[in-house]
C-alpha cells in the first residue's frame, strides 16, 4: 500500500519531483566524475610510474644525487656514498615483500667507450640482469629462498633488441643505451671497449665487451652502457659496492611509503624514497584537482541538498491536508515520516542513476580536457553514486519531514 | 457521572488567539445512541467533535472514551487510540485525490492494521459503490464521495463514528441517502455523534445538544422512553 501511495503520488507531481531528481543529479553527476576521474588517472599514473621501472629507489643515506633516474639531475657519481651488495637482499625481508616483484642494484662510472670509429665518455652503470638471490628469512633463517631478479625482471621493457646478458659472470658482453650505439655507431655483435680511468690517478683498466642488446627507455638508460655489476666493481676497483638499487613494488593504492620506511628500517645507512615523491608533477595535478572537484562537489551537494529540501517542504505544504487526514485515519509520526522518506529515497535513487549516467561522461570530458587520458568510469562507482544520492535526499527531507509529522489534523481538517 | 460510552467532563477549549470555543462543556453519551449537535455558526461544534475524536486535546477538563482517560495523551496515543474506536466523517470527505475509492477506503486499513483488498471492496459495495471502486474522486459525485469517506470510516469497524455535517455540501437526495445510511449503521449498534446545522435531520437522531458560545445550552431527547 505505501508503494501504491507512493507511485501514485510521485507520477502525479512529476514536474516537482523531476526538480529534486535534477537537483540530485548534478551532486551525483559531480561526484561520480571526481572519483572516476581520480580513481583512473592515478591508476594510469602509478602504470606511468611503472614504465620507468622502480617505484622507489633506494639510495644511500644523505646522498643527494639520485643517478640515472627521469627527471633528477645526473650529477658526479665519484664522491659518494655505497650501500653494500652483501645487504642488497635484505630489501625483501619487509613484511610487503610479496608486492615486491624484484629488485635491481646500480653502480655508476664514467668511462671511456672506444669503437672503431669513435671514442667517447659515457656513463657504465653495472647491475643485475637476471640474477638469483638467496634471501634469508627472518623465520626459517636456516632454509634461504632463492629469487630471480634484475632489470629484466623489473624493466622487461628496457630491451628494444637482442638479448639480456644471461650469466652475472659474463665480462664479455654489454648493453648499449640506444643513443650509445648511435653515437658509437654499435651494432649487435660488435665489440668495443671501455676504459676506467680512477679519478685523481691511477692503473687505467680497460675490458673488451660484444654488444649483445639494445636498451631503450626514454629516459637515461638511453645513454648508458649496462653491464654485469661484478665487471663493473672489478674495473672501478669497488667491490661490493653498489650506488643505487631500484625496487618495483606490484601496487596500486599501497602504502609505497610504508614500505620505504621498512626498507629504511631493514638497512639502517640508507634512504628510500618512492618514485610517487621524485615524479610527482602529475600527482600534484591531480591532488589540485581532487581540490577543486572536492568544492565543486561541495556546492554541488549543497545545491542538492538545497533542491530536495524546497521539494520537500512544497509537498509537505501542499499535502498538509492528505497528511492530516492520513493522521486521523490511524498513521502515526512514524507512517508520515516513512511516506516522506521513502519519496525521497525514490529520488536520490533515480538522480543517483542518472547522476552516475551524466558523471560517466563528465569524467570522459574532464579526462579527455584536463589529463589527455580517456578516463573510463568504474561500475562500482554506480552503487557508490546511489548511495550518496540517497544519504542526501534523505539527509535533506529532514525538516520537511519533521513539519509533516507537526502537522495538526485539527487544524488542517477545518473547511476550505 | 453515569458511565456512558463518550463523557466530556468540564471542557473547556481556548484557542491561541484567546478566543474561548468551549467553556466547561459536560456531556455524556451513552453507547448507540444516535446524537446531533446543532448550534449557530461558530458556537464551538466542531471544536467540540475533534476533541471527542481525538484530533484536538482540551485545554481543561477531561474527556472519557469507553472506559479509557483520553486527555493528556500525546498525539501518537490519541492516534493509536482513534484508530482502533473511531471512525471520522467529513463534510468535506477529504478523500485523497490521486488514489481510487477502494484505494483511499485501502489506506485506511494500512494505517490501522494490514490492507484486506476484499473486505474494502465489501465495505464499499455495503455503502452502494460497488460499481465504482477504481474511479477517482474527481470522477464520483459529491453524494458518492461521502459515502466513499463513510466506507473508509468502517472499515475498521470502529464503534464509535463522528460527522461534522456529512450532508452539508449534498443535495437533499444525497444527502437523504447518507442519513440513510448513517441510520443502518446505528441500527447495528454503533455510537454515532453528528454534527448539523439543519433543524429537520437533527430530529433523525435520539438525542439533540444545542450549543451556543461555547456553553451546552439544552440536551433534550427526541423520543420519550
Ligand atoms: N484553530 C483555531 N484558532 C483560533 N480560533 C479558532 C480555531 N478554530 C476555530 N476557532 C474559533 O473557535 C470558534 C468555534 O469554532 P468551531 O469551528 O468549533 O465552530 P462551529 O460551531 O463548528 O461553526 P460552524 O457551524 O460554522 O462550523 C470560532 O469562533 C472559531 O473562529
Ligand atoms: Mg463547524
Amino acid at each position: 500500500m505505501l508503494l501504491r501511495i507512493l507511485g501514485k503520488s510521485l507520477a502525479r507531481r512529476r514536474g516537482r519531483i523531476a526538480f529534486a531528481v535534477v537537483s540530485v543529479v548534478m551532486g551525483a553527476a559531480v561526484i561520480t566524475a571526481l572519483f572516476a576521474v581520480s580513481m583512473d588517472v592515478e591508476d594510469q599514473v602509478s602504470a606511468e610510474f611503472r614504465k620507468y621501472g622502480a617505484n622507489l629507489v633506494v639510495v644511500p643515506q644523505s646522498d643527494t644525487i639520485e643517478v640515472g633516474f627521469p627527471g633528477v639531475t645526473f650529477g658526479s657519481v665519484t664522491e659518494q656514498g655505497y650501500i653494500e651488495e652483501e645487504d642488497v637482499w635484505r630489501i625483501m625481508r619487509i613484511s610487503w615483500r610479496t608486492n615486491i616483484l624484484g629488485f635491481a642494484p646500480f653502480l655508476y662510472s664514467v668511462v671511456r667507450a672506444d669503437s672503431e670509429t669513435a671514442s667517447q665518455d659515457v656513463v657504465m652503470a653495472g647491475t643485475y640482469f637476471d640474477k638469483q638471490v638467496e634471501i634469508i628469512d627472518r623465520y626459517s633463517p636456516s632454509d634461504p629462498e632463492a629469487i630471480t631478479t634484475g632489470i629484466s625482471v623489473i624493466n622487461p621493457w628496457w630491451l628494444s633488441k637482442g638479448d639480456w646478458i644471461g650469466r652475472s659472470d659474463d665480462y664479455k658482453s654489454a648493453l648499449v643505451g640506444i643513443n650509445v650505439a648511435e653515437k658509437m655507431d654499435l651494432e649487435l655483435g660488435d665489440t668495443f671497449s671501455i676504459s676506467y680511468e680512477p679519478y685523481g690517478g691511477g692503473n687505467e683498466t680497460t675490458c673488451d665487451v660484444t654488444v649483445v642488446g639494445l636498451v631503450e627507455t626514454g629516459g637515461y638508460e638511453d645513454n648508458q652502457v649496462l653491464v654485469n655489476l661484478q665487471l663493473a666493481q672489478d674495473m672501478t676497483n669497488k667491490t661490493g659496492k653498489v650506488h643505487t638499487i631500484q625496487v618495483s613494488a606490484l601496487c596500486t593504492g599501497c602504502p609505497v611509503d610504508t614500505f620505504a620506511e621498512e626498507i629504511e628500517s631493514e638497512i639502517d645507512y640508507v634512504e628510500a624514497r618512492t618514485v610517487k615523491q621524485l615524479v610527482s608533477a602529475e600527482m600534484s595535478m591531480l591532488t589540485k584537482f581532487e581540490g577543486m572537484m572536492a568544492m565543486v562537489t561541495m556546492v554541488a551537494m549543497a545545491a542538492s541538498v538545497l533542491g530536495v529540501t524546497t521539494t520537500m517542504t512544497t509537498s509537505v505544504i501542499e499535502r498538509q491536508k492528505e497528511i492530516g487526514l492520513m493522521k486521523s485515519v490511524g498513521a502515526n509520526r512514524r507512517r508520515i515520516s516513512a511516506l516522506f522518506l521513502s519519496e525521497a529515497a525514490v529520488i536520490g535513487t533515480i538522480g543517483g542513476v542518472i547522476g552516475f549516467i551524466v558523471g560517466v561522461f563528465l569524467a570522459r570530458y574532464i579526462g579527455l580536457s584536463v589529463f589527455d587520458t580517456a578516463v573510463s568510469t568504474n561500475i562500482i562507482l554506480l552503487p557508490m553514486a546511489i548511495g550518496i544520492s540517497v544519504a542526501v535526499a534523505v539527509a535533506a527531507s529532514i525538516i520537511p519531514v519533521r513539519r509533516a509529522q507537526a502537522v495538526e489534523p485539527a487544524v488542517v481538517l477545518r473547511g476550505e | 457521572m453515569s458511565a456512558g460510552i463518550i463523557s466530556a467532563d468540564g471542557v473547556t477549549k481556548v484557542y491561541g488567539g484567546g478566543t474561548r470555543a468551549l467553556d466547561g462543556v459536560t456531556i455524556d453519551i451513552e453507547e448507540g445512541e444516535w446524537t446531533c449537535i446543532v448550534g449557530p455558526s461558530g458556537s464551538g461544534k466542531t471544536t467540540l467533535l475533534n476533541i471527542l475524536s481525538c484530533l484536538d486535546s482540551p485545554t481543561d477538563g477531561e474527556v472519557i472514551i469507553d472506559g479509557a482517560t483520553v486527555t493528556g495523551l500525546s498525539q501518537d496515543e490519541l492516534t493509536t487510540f482513534r484508530k482502533q474506536n473511531i471512525g471520522l466523517i467529513f463534510q468535506q470527505y477529504h478523500l485523497v485525490p490521486y488514489l481510487t475509492a477502494l484505494e483511499n477506503v485501502m489506506m485506511a486499513q494500512y494505517f490501522h492494521s494490514i490492507v484486506d483488498e476484499e473486505e474494502a471492496e465489501d465495505v464499499l459495495r455495503g455503502v452502494g459503490l460497488g460499481h465504482r471502486l477504481q474511479h477517482l474522486p474527481s470522477q464520483l459525485s459529491g453524494g458518492e464521495q461521502q459515502r466513499v469517506c463513510i466506507a473508509r470510516a468502517l472499515v475498521n469497524e470502529p464503534s464509535i463514528l463522528l460527522a461534522d455535517e456529512p450532508t452539508g455540501n449534498l443535495d437533499q437526495e444525497n444527502g437523504r441517502k447518507v442519513l440513510e445510511l448513517i441510520r443502518s449503521l446505528q441500527k447495528e449498534g454503533r455510537t454515532i455523534i453528528m454534527v448539523t446545522h439543519n433543524p429537520e435531520i437533527s430530529r433523525l437522531g435520539d438525542r439533540i445538544i444545542e450549543i451556543v458560545d461555547g456553553k451546552v445550552r439544552s440536551d433534550l431527547r427526541t423520543r420519550e422512553e
